[in-house]
């Protein structure tokens, strides 16, 4: 029976594989970095999840317009901030800005060393003007040019806004030693 | 170079390959010092910044996506696509089980019911799911659950039909049942009571939000029902 569209069939079906390979391989490869990303953007384990959940059900069915693999951090970038934005869309989303809720869950972020752990709440409590484009530069590797890309700002503004982040943490890291010393004093 | 540019160009870039800056530092160890200092201190910034990604986390967007083509493409195109796309799946997810006759919603509703598919979803779960995390899910859909309806042990998003739907997983003293909910509008044409070979369900309205309860025994189907009739408000 399935002799006159076994060719139809199984060219169909060769596309299907070759797009679920595709795709597959692109889960592989990002999902972590995507996660990541996510949770810095986010500070909730259960948004953030839900979120790049989205965001890779979003990248399957436009798969075919990712014409290079090469850019694909960036594009599933876009697509991640897009879904994020539209959760404040929604009205009936009615959750407390999230910015109140600074102080992510230590667990969401699992055991690290106390140094790790400082460093960590000295990121996550830079304004997200600050945290972004430091996230995309240190967990995405983008460069100045393609943070300006993805932020809709210029170069200028953006080199000037990972100085400051950087400032603001070191600032906070020698802060918190002087008093170290002063209480040892 | 002046020591305020040099310092902002590693500020912004600590990989910058600006070829003052280079000669700028190669010319003062002070500042190849400073530079060193801020490379250090990124280094710790990214060891910090790679929190842990959930377990099997890959696995779980690729099932999702696998359940997402699977609905779609029985809807949408001709039955021997419909058939390569599902040898595809089988292939890759392996969902046999799913090619019952056309009934829209509940056949999806069923589809997310079997074994293999409530079996991944609690591999990937943690376990008890607190009410907390449920209201935050809950939130898309406008509602709150505010009382107990059993040991939920797995909550998640997922698209019955391509409606987004909230899909609890609910252990009852017979075996496991599914609980989700769904925007009405979106979910008019689902009867009241249906049922399979195996599987019974329910739904009703409360409010603007659908509730369907599916599982293999009618008595606790019912129970469930009742007992989610007052827990959700919407």
């Amino acid at each position: 029976m399935f002799s006159r569209n076994k060719k139809a069939s199984s060219s169909v079906s060769t596309d299907m594989m070759k797009k679920q390979k595709r795709y597959e391989a692109l889960v592989k490869a990002l999902h972590a970095d995507i996660f990541r990303y996510a949770m810095w953007l986010i500070k909730d384990k259960a948004i953030a999840e839900d979120v790049v959940q989205e965001t890779f059900l979003r990248a399957w069915k436009s798969l075919d317009s990712l014409k290079d693999e090469a850019a694909a951090k960036s594009w599933l970038i876009t697509i991640l901030r897009r879904e994020n934005a539209r959760r404040f869309e929604r009205k009936q989303f009615d959750l407390v800005d999230i910015d109140d809720v600074a102080v992510p869950d230590p667990k969401d972020f699992g055991d690290v060393t106390l140094e790790h752990r400082e460093l960590r709440r000295i990121m996550s409590g830079l304004s997200e003007e600050y945290r972004e484009p430091l996230m995309m530069q240190i967990l995405m590797g983008f460069s100045g040019d393609e943070i300006a890309e993805q932020l809709n700002l210029n170069k200028n503004t953006v080199m000037t806004r990972l100085f400051r982040a950087r400032n603001q943490i070191r600032e906070a890291l020698t802060g918190e030693q002087t008093t170290g010393a002063q209480v040892n004093g | 170079m002046d020591e305020l540019t040099f310092r902002r160009t590693i500020y912004a870039d600590p990989n910058t390959t600006d070829p003052d800056v280079v000669k700028a530092a190669k010319d003062d160890p002070s500042k190849q010092a400073f530079w060193d200092d801020i490379k250090a201190l990124d280094a710790q910034m990214i060891a910090a910044a790679s929190i842990p990604v959930p377990d099997n986390f890959a696995e779980k967007l690729i099932l999702r996506q696998g359940m997402d083509e699977f609905s779609q493409h029985r809807k949408k195109r001709p039955w021997y696509v419909a058939m390569a796309a599902s040898v595809a799946m089988v292939v890759s997810i392996g969902y046999m089980t799913l090619l019952a006759g056309d009934n829209g919603l509940a056949n999806d509703v069923f589809a997310h019911v079997s074994h293999e598919y409530v079996n991944k979803e609690i591999m990937m779960s943690s376990g008890n799911v607190s009410t907390e995390s449920i209201n935050k899910k809950m939130a898309t859909f406008n509602g709150q659950l505010s009382d107990e309806i059993g040991n939920i042990v797995s909550a998640n998003y997922c698209y019955l039909d391509k409606i987004k739907s909230l899909h609890m997983i609910i252990k009852g003293e017979k075996g496991l049942i599914s609980l989700f909910v769904v925007p009405d509008s979106e979910s008019k044409d689902l009867k009241e009571d249906f049922s399979n070979d195996e599987l019974t369900g329910n739904s009703f309205l409360l409010e603007s939000a659908k509730i369907i309860v599916v599982g293999e025994n009618a008595a606790e189907v019912s129970q469930l029902s009742k007992t989610a009739k007052v827990a959700f408000t919407f």
